[in-house]
């Protein structure tokens, strides 16, 4: 349906259609945000030995995220005196943005997708990397110390782990040999890029938690540091744009590893194929989130510049070795 | 050419890493500390002076307030000044109860230390997990002596309260499961590579900074000095009992952090060994007059709290108000060489030694 | 590595473990019966010695006394008695020299109040205040 839609003449039906969909799509995602929120928080609780949540909606808190949701809108909006106003009003939106345009070549089943374009990886990292400017700008239009550091952090982390991402993912794309994600998908068919590609993988799975700013790389903005990093001066709707990128991102990061390394929507063996797919993405895409959530409640944080040195003198040579060995097998086995 | 500058960056007083109300003036060059600068007195409640117009008894309550984390030690360093002034004997009794009171005390405070550390450097379980254990401990405390955090416990010449019934078993059947505890601490974080990484090596100073500067407590020991009141001068009856003091060789982070996790064991043996012989009845007061009143002169004692050498300098003129109070609070003496620490650290490194050296504001502002 | 592996061990273990947390509001919070609370005054028992407001390390109790209206018997009785919470900190001194126990501790710990007014609680208050009244109060 949509691809008859992109070769159709423009018109205002057209963008109405579009214009739904995404709505539609959006809602989604913050409906994934609200109950990965909640994830997170009953998760950690129970790994803390707590509750989590269990106050508003129920035993389970269902409504709690709602909630805390509902009193950011109703916060006041302070902009501090010194900011640099424009800047710090653009900076959420710049950061939230690309968030939600890299769901758009997501390959959620073989039919729910939006934009099937031939470069969907390289179109996902690529977008991703402009949240980057969100944070710097946020954290340097706030004009606080705090924030400017945790800005600088994050641009400097970026930069460091966005490189090794590209590079262990690019085994993936000599077996496959396109950087469209259906077709990624396709290939892993007799097995998936996670058993293929194992150094990858864990060099992709690490990178990704650097990108999304997860602990143990929560460095831009570790509260027991920086206070909040880049985010210290923002308050109400501004700072929920900012924690809505950073959840939309884990949303989309989940999806991205659940379609390149754990066969997207296919089922692990033949025989259970009559599970719909939509399912079996569901639950790896679930389980995906969960490892990042265990992680975040165990793992301390690493230091800045050992964040550095782990990103260029390990996971870089490692990315590198990994794409020779791949070329290496490809060009004797296959 | 770039221009450069260095700015100046105010840690605390409200700040999550800073323990309290610690403020701490950094110089920095991008993230490198030049120059650092402690500020403190947020907290300052001028305990030594409000003491010079309150009688003994009532001084007590105060010193629960200095180190808030181990009011039990605080409670004896008082009562044991008084008490050496006066000659009063402590039964053997109060004087078990002193000592199982104090143990648990530095069991709990040294839960706080490593839970909040862990904290500092950015992982949130840890710290429930020993809230949890500790907060075993604080019942039993609260059982003993009716309060959870200032427990007012000891008297000068005893202790207020008898161990209700069954405490004594409750306390041997804690010994065995804090072990298996810390052997779970140990599997969470002692051997975590993040962790290593972030504390082997940080914040290292020679044993003689350490004497020069006065330290004390686990940030003392952490230079291979072994140097524990408990075993060096023994006060109350700490004789008695088989213990180690142990000792760490690198002074670093890692070494102070490794400490009081072994101390915990060894405050545990103690424990073990106190339950064990506890008398089956006795006094839990010495006969003390009505109204204490100190002999003219002065007394000095010192005893080993969780955080280091606690003393308490006593001068009196007879009357039953002290003339002079002044408590040697480790903290505060621990404190000091932060900024020679911090300088050409980055600013992850001054949280982990920050927390390394353990204060609590209460003691270091007095 | 290893060490990851443990610790994340540690933590999925501790999933499914019982959870220790209170549930405070609902429940009333399990105290023993040592525990130190907000005093609670027998006036009839008072002699008016004047001890519990001596010996307060904070200076926070106030009290008058009066004649005793029947001429026949000697001593005071209790007229006026003021806790002064915004700086009473329960140590317990109150009731440890007490002679007669008219000042005891009791397990309600609950003071807070949307003035700081209502903090300055009078005797009527603190004869009222006979909930979860500490039943041992000398060692």
């Amino acid at each position: 349906m949509i691809e008859e839609l992109l070769q159709s003449s423009p018109g205002w039906a057209n963008f109405g259609i579009f214009f739904l969909l995404g709505a539609v799509l959006l809602l989604i995602v913050l409906g994934f945000v609200t109950y990965g929120i909640l994830a997170e928080r009953k998760v950690m609780g129970y790994m803390q030995l707590r509750h989590g949540p269990n106050q508003v909606g129920g035993k389970w808190g269902l409504l709690q995220t709602v909630a805390d949701v509902l009193k950011l809108l109703l916060k006041e909006d302070i902009i501090p005196k010194a900011a640099d106003r424009p800047l710090f009003i653009i900076a959420p939106v710049i950061a939230f943005a690309p968030s939600f345009m890299v769901l758009a070549t997501m390959p959620f089943t073989d039919k729910f997708q939006f934009a099937d374009i031939g470069v969907g990886l390289l179109y996902y990292i690529a977008v991703s990397g402009l949240t980057t400017f969100g944070m710097l700008l946020g954290g340097w239009a706030s004009n606080n110390k705090y924030a400017l550091l945790g800005g600088m952090r994050a641009a400097a982390q970026m930069i460091s782990y966005e490189i090794p991402l590209v590079m262990s993912v690019l085994g993936v794309i000599l077996l496959t040999g396109s950087l469209n994600l259906n077709e990624i998908v396709a290939k892993q068919e007799h097995g998936w890029f996670i058993l293929l590609q194992p150094i990858g993988f864990i060099v992709f799975f690490i990178a990704s938690i650097a990108e999304l700013n997860r602990t143990p790389f929560d460095l831009p903005e570790s509260e027991n540091e920086l206070v909040a990093g880049y985010h210290v001066e923002y308050s109400g709707f501004r700072w929920a744009f900012f924690m809505l990128a950073e959840y939309v991102y884990l949303f989309a990061m989940s999806a991205l590893i659940t379609v390149v390394f754990l066969g997207g929507w296919l089922p692990p063996l033949a025989i259970l194929g009559f599970i719909p797919g939509a399912v079996w993405f569901a639950l790896k895409f679930s389980v995906v989130v969960f490892v990042y959530i265990w992680l975040r409640s165990t793992f301390p944080r690493f230091r800045a510049d050992r964040l550095m040195e782990f990103g260029w003198k390990v996971l870089l040579p490692v990315a590198l070795a990994n794409i020779f060995l791949t070329a290496l097998i490809k060009s004797l086995f296959f | 050419m770039i221009r450069t500058e260095e700015m100046i960056l105010n840690v605390g007083p409200q700040h999550p890493s800073t323990h309290g109300v610690f403020r701490l003036v950094v110089k920095i060059d991008g993230e490198v500390i030049t120059e650092a600068k402690p500020v403190i007195g947020y907290l300052h409640r001028g305990t030594e002076k409000l003491a010079e117009d309150l009688q003994y008894t009532q001084i007590i309550p105060y010193t629960d307030r200095m180190d808030y984390l181990s009011s039990m030690t605080n409670n004896y360093v008082i009562c044991h000044a008084v008490e050496t002034m006066m000659g009063i004997e402590v039964p053997e009794r109060a004087d078990f109860l002193r000592v199982i009171a104090m143990e648990l005390n530095r069991v709990a405070s040294h839960l706080v230390a490593w839970g909040t550390y862990i904290l500092d450097l950015g992982a949130t379980s840890p710290f429930i997990y020993a809230f949890r254990d500790r907060e075993m401990i604080i019942n039993m405390l609260n059982e003993l002596s009716g309060a959870r955090l200032t427990f007012n416990y000891m008297r000068v010449g005893g202790v207020k309260w008898d161990a209700p019934e069954g405490w004594i078993e409750k306390v041997r059947d804690f010994v065995p499961y804090m072990r298996e505890q810390l052997q779970g601490y140990h599997n969470l974080v002692s051997g975590n590579e993040i962790f290593l990484d972030r504390v082997k090596g940080i914040g290292t100073y020679t044993r003689e900074d350490a004497i020069n500067y006065s330290l004390s407590g686990p940030n003392l020991r952490c230079t291979g000095v072994k140097w524990d009141l408990r075993k060096n001068e023994p006060y109350s009856i700490y004789n008695r009992f088989d213990f180690d003091v142990p000792v760490a060789e690198s002074g670093d982070a890692f070494a102070r952090y490794h400490l009081r996790l072994s101390e915990i064991e060894e405050s545990l043996k103690i424990l073990e060994q106190a339950v064990e012989q506890f008398p089956a009845e006795g006094q839990i007061l010495a006969k003390v007059p009505k109204i204490i009143k100190a002999p003219k002169g002065e007394a000095y004692v010192r005893i080993e709290s969780p955080r280091g050498e606690i003393g308490c300098y006593i001068a009196s003129d007879g009357k039953k108000e002290p003339y002079r109070l002044k408590f040697r609070r480790p903290s505060f003496y621990n404190l000091q060489i932060l900024p020679k620490l911090l300088k050409g650290e980055n600013i992850a490194n001054m949280i982990a030694i920050l927390g390394a050296i353990d204060i609590v504001l209460g003691e270091v502002d007095g | 590595m290893l060490g990851l592996a443990k610790g994340l061990k540690y933590t999925l273990k501790n999933l499914t473990r019982e959870k220790v947390t209170y549930d405070y509001p609902n429940k009333p919070l399990p105290l023993p019966d040592r525990f130190r609370g907000i005093q609670k005054f027998y006036p009839e028992k008072c002699i008016v010695c004047n001890q519990c407001a001596q010996i307060c390390p904070t200076d926070c109790i106030n009290l008058t006394g009066k004649k005793h209206p029947d001429p026949a018997k000697k001593g005071k009785i209790i007229d006026t008695y003021d806790i002064n919470f915004e700086i009473c900190i329960l140590c317990d001194l109150c009731t440890e020299v007490c002679p007669t126990e008219a000042i005891i501790m009791t397990n309600n710990f609950e003071l807070a109040e949307y003035s700081r007014d209502m903090l300055f609680k009078n005797l009527e208050w603190l004869d009222e205040n006979d909930e979860n009244i500490r039943q041992v109060n000398k060692a």
